[in-house]
């Protein structure tokens, strides 16, 4: 064989190859679309058919096993179950529980199914599950997959499980900060409910030498808002020296905010560390109470770059802060007039100001403030 | 005998206007059912309806967009928004734009027919005066 002969040869093989990969690939994707539109087609059927069901004064529906336990029955039972209430929902919930869609479930899950398997059977679980699902989900919150663990949760706060409160928030302190971050958010879907166990817990592990999972919970409980709880977390405040949990305390007094959750944060301010420094203004400017006024513009003279840019970014947000923030243009201090401008700039004022300028409305502090602006060799905008 | 009330159905989640549709029919109601807010609108301005039953989040166009731009155009046609959003916001928008109720999912059905048929009937009272 002549080396153009081998060339040949080769070329033909990587062709064939080539297109055997593609037709395959095609054919795979094929597959799929009509296992997808055959999975609709028999969902729309059953949606029908449960519908009927609902409406009818006498039971309609004759389904046989193999049918009860198709995912396209499930997806339908689900995307019932998210449409109506009352009766109809109790009609459901019998069907659900008389053929014995959660005992399928759960079974599935347990089993040794590939992922897509037990994931539709944890989605399904979360879904249209009740106290008896909450248990099978809570034992599974320690699942091996971290997507069975995190649906698990969903579905259990979805459900108003409260008994796996405790459980979720002791695998916070083992969990990815993926998994961590999504059990947050189920805690945050327990609603107050969840905001003093979640208290009980930090206080009971503060001091532990490792605190993972704390933060996520702190600020878990900042997002639920239940204004009660301020004061506990502001107790801890003060006997804590882990500044990741300081800084996600503060975080939550702020989105608490009222003025039980002010007062800890005017004493953050004295802190010999700028990151709490700077994570009160923000938290201040967050509450909305214009009484704190006067500590954030002394704080736009704060020897850390970052105190300084919140304070003067919680300024422009509180009520009266601009007049400070004009105040700051004729500070002494470099860096305060720098913030001030800066902040002044950022929420538009640099723009108000030129136009009262042009439109002849413009006053002394509108001209000073252009003028700032204007300054050569000035980084920002 | 009273002629049957034609109703326009609009949903993108076709849970809902399958159960909707399900029920109307039984109760002796023409359903027409659309999974689009521009084909709701088309629909509304081309075919007679006694009423509609649209949803907030559509695709093509929002619910009470339609709503909005059948009000601009002067048709009167009873409109009930549905939407599974929580907030006082979309109920108020809603009423301000001319809706004849609101209603939240997940929905209760004979709440959703008592309230058809009070709309029908003051509907029909305002035609016949």
């Amino acid at each position: 064989m002549t080396a153009i002969e081998a060339t040949y040869a080769a070329v033909v093989v990587v062709l064939v190859l080539g297109f055997s990969l593609l037709a395959g690939v095609i054919g795979l994707k094929w597959a799929h679309r009509r296992r997808v539109q055959a999975h609709n087609k028999r969902r729309r059927s059953y949606l029908r058919l449960l519908s009927a069901h609902l409406v009818s004064p006498t039971p309609t529906l004759t389904l046989d096993d193999r049918q009860f336990e198709d995912d396209a029955f499930i997806d339908a039972v689900i995307d019932i179950r998210n449409t109506v209430a009352g009766d109809s929902a109790v009609v459901l919930k019998d069907l659900i529980d008389g053929r014995g869609l959660i005992n399928l479930q759960a079974a599935r899950l347990r089993s040794p199914f590939p992922l897509g398997r037990r994931l539709r059977a944890v989605v399904s679980l979360a879904e249209i599950g009740d106290q008896a699902a909450g248990r099978v989900l809570m034992q599974h919150l320690s699942d091996r997959e971290p997507e069975v663990r995190i649906h698990s949760a969903r579905g259990l706060a979805r459900m108003r499980y409260l008994p796996a409160i405790e459980p979720m928030l002791e695998r916070m302190r083992y969990e990815s900060p993926l998994v961590r971050s999504k059990f947050g958010d189920a805690l945050i879907a327990f609603g107050t409910e969840a905001s003093w166990p979640m208290v009980g817990f930090v206080r009971v592990h503060q001091h532990d030498d490792d605190t993972t999972g704390l933060p996520e919970i702190i600020r878990a409980i900042g997002r639920i808002g239940e204004r009660e709880v301020g004061p506990a977390l502001s107790e801890l405040l003060h006997e804590l020296e882990n500044v990741e949990i300081c800084l996600a305390i503060i975080e939550s007094l702020g989105s608490i905010g009222g003025p039980r959750s002010l007062r800890p944060l005017r004493k953050t301010f004295c802190s010999d560390d700028w990151r709490i420094r700077a994570k009160a203004a923000s938290a201040m400017g967050e509450i909305g109470d214009p009484s704190v006024n006067p500590i954030l513009f002394q704080a736009l003279g704060d020897s850390s770059w970052w105190t300084r840019r919140n304070s003067a970014g919680a300024l422009a947000v509180l009520p009266g802060g601009i007049n400070w923030l004009y105040d700051g243009l004729i500070s002494h201090d470099e860096f305060a007039r720098d913030a001030a401008a800066e902040a002044l700039a950022d929420c538009g004022e640099l723009s108000a100001a030129k136009l009262r300028f042009d439109s002849g409305e413009g006053g002394p502090r509108d001209l000073r403030l252009i003028r700032y602006m204007d300054r050569p060799g000035l980084v920002f905008s | 005998m009273s002629e049957t009330k034609r109703i326009l159905v609009a949903d993108d989640a076709d849970a809902v206007t399958t159960v909707i549709t399900t029920a109307l029919e039984i109760n002796g109601f023409d359903v027409t059912a659309t999974d689009n807010g521009n084909h709701a609108l088309e629909l509304a301005t081309t075919e007679h309806f006694d009423l509609a039953i649209i949803d907030q989040l559509m695709s093509g166009m929002l619910g009470i967009d339609v709503l909005k731009r059948l009000r601009l155009e002067g048709n009167q046609l009873p409109v009930i928004i549905l939407s599974g959003v929580d907030g006082a916001d979309i109920v108020v928008d809603s009423f301000q734009s001319g809706a004849s109720d609101f209603i939240r999912k997940p929905f209760r059905l004979p709440e959703l027919l008592a309230r058809m048929e009070k709309h029908l009937s003051t509907a029909a009272a305002k035609t016949s005066t």
